[in-house]
């Protein structure tokens, strides 16, 4: 990588949105001359962004899994859901399976998306340089996962919608779906926010 | 990291001067804010996560412990708490307590029913149920058993509570009032049974218990608002349960509550009706809570003046007293004074003098006026009692078995006057004072009895029928001399016939002489008359002896019949000697 040259280097910005190249001195904020894109060089205050949207996942995380998701009316009453307690009561009924997918989706990809934008933002506050492929994979891992995290709010809201029967049955949702919502919202917005160019800080080797 | 870099990049050739063929962007004045606007997000998520967590703190009540028996149809997590039917709190947990012998329940209350967690409240697991009193806890069946609830009113708080076993019957703050009632046995009451005023249902059974000493029970009713002023000081309460069927000179008679009370129980309670002399303008007041009755057997025995207190006596007996029972009654002149407790057999001074002593509880209060009037000036009520029975045994008062009841061979205990009784000593002071006896009339049957037997046997047959018949002979004597004075006649009118004219002037002769024998056959049938017919005709005056003396047999016989039915093994081994039979 020593002799390698980014476009920055070498005075150059290209429009994110319609691929047109531009010389630029100190060209970012300026809109695209072609398509009107706002260009920058590197996303704006990248790191300070997405450690925002990190902190309010973290902060958000916990009435997410202290609170009720969802609460099933039927017959025999009424019964509020928290997520652990869904999947304990789907791994005590036999369902593992269910309990695993659900346990991967709601609990371990948030914490590892949280974490791992955290080490990156972390590191590229450091200027790191060490592990640099790797940490760029482990965004490209992040990326791809974070579309799935929506899942349990999918679920929850289907439910809502479809189990209508009434006085017999009914699911409404509860005050810790919304905080998981949000917790989903940040972390995506955080990896969006997240400039994997800064995985290679300028002037460093 | 957007900062422009400052200074030429080592790495970097030459600046990039204006380069023709590429555009130049038109350089706008950048925020150089170092702090985004986008921390502006986690703030509001710190707000909204604290709002949420907040609420959820504020939402969660102080957390108990409630000790079970068993945790049938409690769940962690699923149970709910209720307290008048309004959801106040969750179980949390269920384990066993260290000794194994309880289930400890963890039950975290709602914000709003931190109050509950006090010193008295009671808590139970609100189960189906199905008694006699009726069905509860249905809607359990669905929703699964729940944790009632029933708040208390104490200020010291408390975290740890030992659950009831079953739903109390009187909630806290529930209008009306409770009563106890001392009874002889439960019958067929049970918690729950309905206590009846008037056949209005106006309150339930809530409880019973053995008294301490264990010679009673004492059950708890609790009288429901606004009913409970109804219950006063002259209240009598009955156990109202099945049917009270009674036999009396005025038909049959037959009282329940209802149908319910018919198979579940019941009690039900009235007011005392009250002596003439304070009918008028009394007006009880109402009783006070948890004052004491008596429960009565029946409504008659409850609407009966009060006994008070029983005056134990003895009455020794040297007669069988088959059909004695305890319970018979002691009746003075037809009125039951009091009740027959025991029968018990005694051995008595003389050899072979078997007797039977019974006891007998009499209630003073039943006489009424007569206690007034005779009862001294003595201290106490029970040896006033005492004296005055002392008085009545003087007036000639005895006691004698006799018979109640003659399809059933019951016995009663009666005390009559006997004026010709010899007199005897009456221990006034004695603790249980003995009554003298007469033998009663069964007693005196079997000595005559014996004496119509004897008579009996002494009844000459033979001679009646030797007499009888002689009587008819000279009855036919009587007769055939008659036709002997008829043919006579006969043959002397033939006689006549040849020679009726000359005879004609001795035909009146002859007339005159039959005449004459007419006159002594009539003077025949007469006397044959006289010896049938007229009253005091010997004839007569025999036959009904005989015949009486044959009515007299045949009583003989059946009272015969009758004992052998009793005693059939008379007819084998002969009569026994009977030491109750009086010396002849």
């Amino acid at each position: 990588m020593d002799a390698a040259a980014d476009a920055r280097t070498l005075g150059l910005l290209r429009c994110e949105c319609c691929a047109l190249v531009l010389e630029s001195a100190d060209g970012s904020h300026a809109p695209c001359p072609r398509c009107g894109f706002t260009l920058h060089a590197r996303k704006p205050q990248s790191l300070q962004r997405t450690a925002a949207y990190l902190t309010a996942a973290v902060v958000l995380y916990v009435p997410a899994n202290l609170l009720p998701v969802m609460a099933t009316q039927s017959v025999f009453g009424r019964d509020s859901h928290t997520i652990a307690g869904g999947i304990h009561d789907l791994w005590t009924t036999g369902s593992h399976e269910l309990a695993l997918i659900v346990f991967i989706a709601s609990i371990a990809v948030p914490i590892l998306k949280i974490a791992a934008l955290s080490l990156l933002v972390w590191s590229c506050a450091r200027r790191s340089t060490q592990r640099q492929r790797e940490r760029a994979q482990m965004y490209r891992l992040v990326e791809t996962v974070g579309h799935w995290s929506m899942l349990d709010v999918f679920v929850v809201v289907l439910l809502v919608g479809m189990v209508r029967f009434g006085a017999l049955a009914g699911v409404e949702p509860e005050p810790g779906l919304l905080a998981f919502g949000a917790v989903v919202v940040s972390t995506m917005l955080a990896s969006a926010s997240f400039d994997p160019r800064l995985i290679w800080p300028e002037g460093e080797r | 990291m957007s900062e422009p870099v400052a200074g030429a990049p080592p790495v970097a050739p030459d600046p990039p001067a204006a380069q023709p063929w590429l555009a130049q962007p038109v350089l706008a004045r950048q925020n150089r804010l170092h702090l985004s606007l986008v921390w502006i997000v986690p703030i509001v998520a710190v707000i909204a996560g604290a709002v949420l967590v907040v609420r959820a703190l504020l939402a969660t009540g102080p957390e108990i412990t409630i000790e079970f028996r068993s945790a049938e149809g409690i769940e962690a997590g699923r149970t709910e708490v209720r307290f008048k039917e309004v959801s106040v709190g969750r179980v949390k947990q269920v384990q066993l307590a260290q000794d194994r012998q309880r289930v400890l329940v963890t039950v975290g209350l709602a914000k709003s029913a931190a109050g509950l967690a006090v010193e008295d409240t009671r808590f139970w697991v609100v189960r189906p149920r199905i008694g006699t009193a009726g069905v509860s806890g249905l809607s359990t069946l669905f929703s699964g058993a729940y944790i009632g609830v029933d708040a208390g009113e104490s200020e010291d708080s408390r975290r740890e509570f030992n659950g009831l076993d079953s739903p109390p019957l009187v909630l806290r703050g529930e209008p009306g009032r409770s009563f106890v009632l001392r009874a002889v046995d439960l019958g067929s009451l049970d918690v729950g049974s309905p206590v009846y005023h008037r056949r209005v249902r106006v309150g339930r059974v809530v409880g019973y218990a053995l008294d301490d000493g264990g010679r009673g029970l004492l059950v708890k009713v609790f009288i429901e608002s606004p009913h409970e002023k109804l219950v006063t000081a002259r209240s009598r309460f009955w156990n109202a349960s099945g049917v009270d069927i009674a036999l009396t000179a005025s038909g049959l008679s037959v009282h329940t509550q209802s149908m319910a009370s018919l198979l579940a129980g019941g009690i039900a309670f009235a007011d005392a009706p009250l002596g003439p002399e304070v009918r008028a303008g009394a007006v009880a007041a109402p009783a006070q809570p948890g004052q004491q009755f008596q429960l009565f057997e029946k409504a008659r025995d409850a609407m009966a003046p009060e006994d008070g207190e029983p005056l134990p006596v003895r009455m020794v007996f040297q007669q069988s007293l088959r059909g004695l029972e305890p319970g018979a009654p002691v009746e003075l002149l037809g009125v039951a004074i009091g009740t027959v407790r025991t029968v018990e057999l005694l051995g008595e001074g003389a050899a072979n003098n078997v007797a039977l002593a019974v006891g007998a509880d009499l209630y003073p209060a039943r006489l009424g006026r007569l206690r007034q009037q005779l009862a001294g000036s003595a201290v106490a009520q029970a040896q006033a009692d005492r004296v005055l029975l002392g008085r009545l045994v003087e007036r000639g008062l005895r006691a004698q078995a006799s018979t109640g009841n003659l399809l059933t061979g019951q016995m009663l205990v009666a005390l009559e006057f006997a004026p010709k009784a010899a007199a005897v000593a009456f221990d006034a002071q004695a603790l249980v004072p003995t009554l003298p006896t007469v033998p009663g009339p069964l007693a005196d049957i079997q000595p005559r009895l014996a004496e119509v037997v004897d008579r009996l046997a002494r009844v000459r047959f033979d001679e009646i029928g030797t007499e009888l018949q002689g009587a008819l002979g000279s009855l036919r004597g009587s007769g055939s001399s008659l036709q002997g004075t008829l043919a006579a006649a006969e043959a002397m009118i033939k006689q006549l016939t040849p020679e009726a004219r000359q005879a004609l002037v001795d035909v009146q002769k002859t007339l005159a002489a039959a005449n004459a024998a007419l006159a002594g056959a009539q003077q025949s049938l007469g006397h044959a008359d006289a010896t049938l017919l007229a009253p005091g005709a010997p004839l007569q005056v025999q036959g009904q002896q005989t015949l009486a003396e044959l009515q007299r047999a045949a009583q003989a016989m059946r009272v015969l019949a009758d004992y052998l039915q009793r005693h059939p093994e008379s007819l084998l081994r002969g009569k026994p000697a009977d030491a109750l039979e009086p010396a002849r």
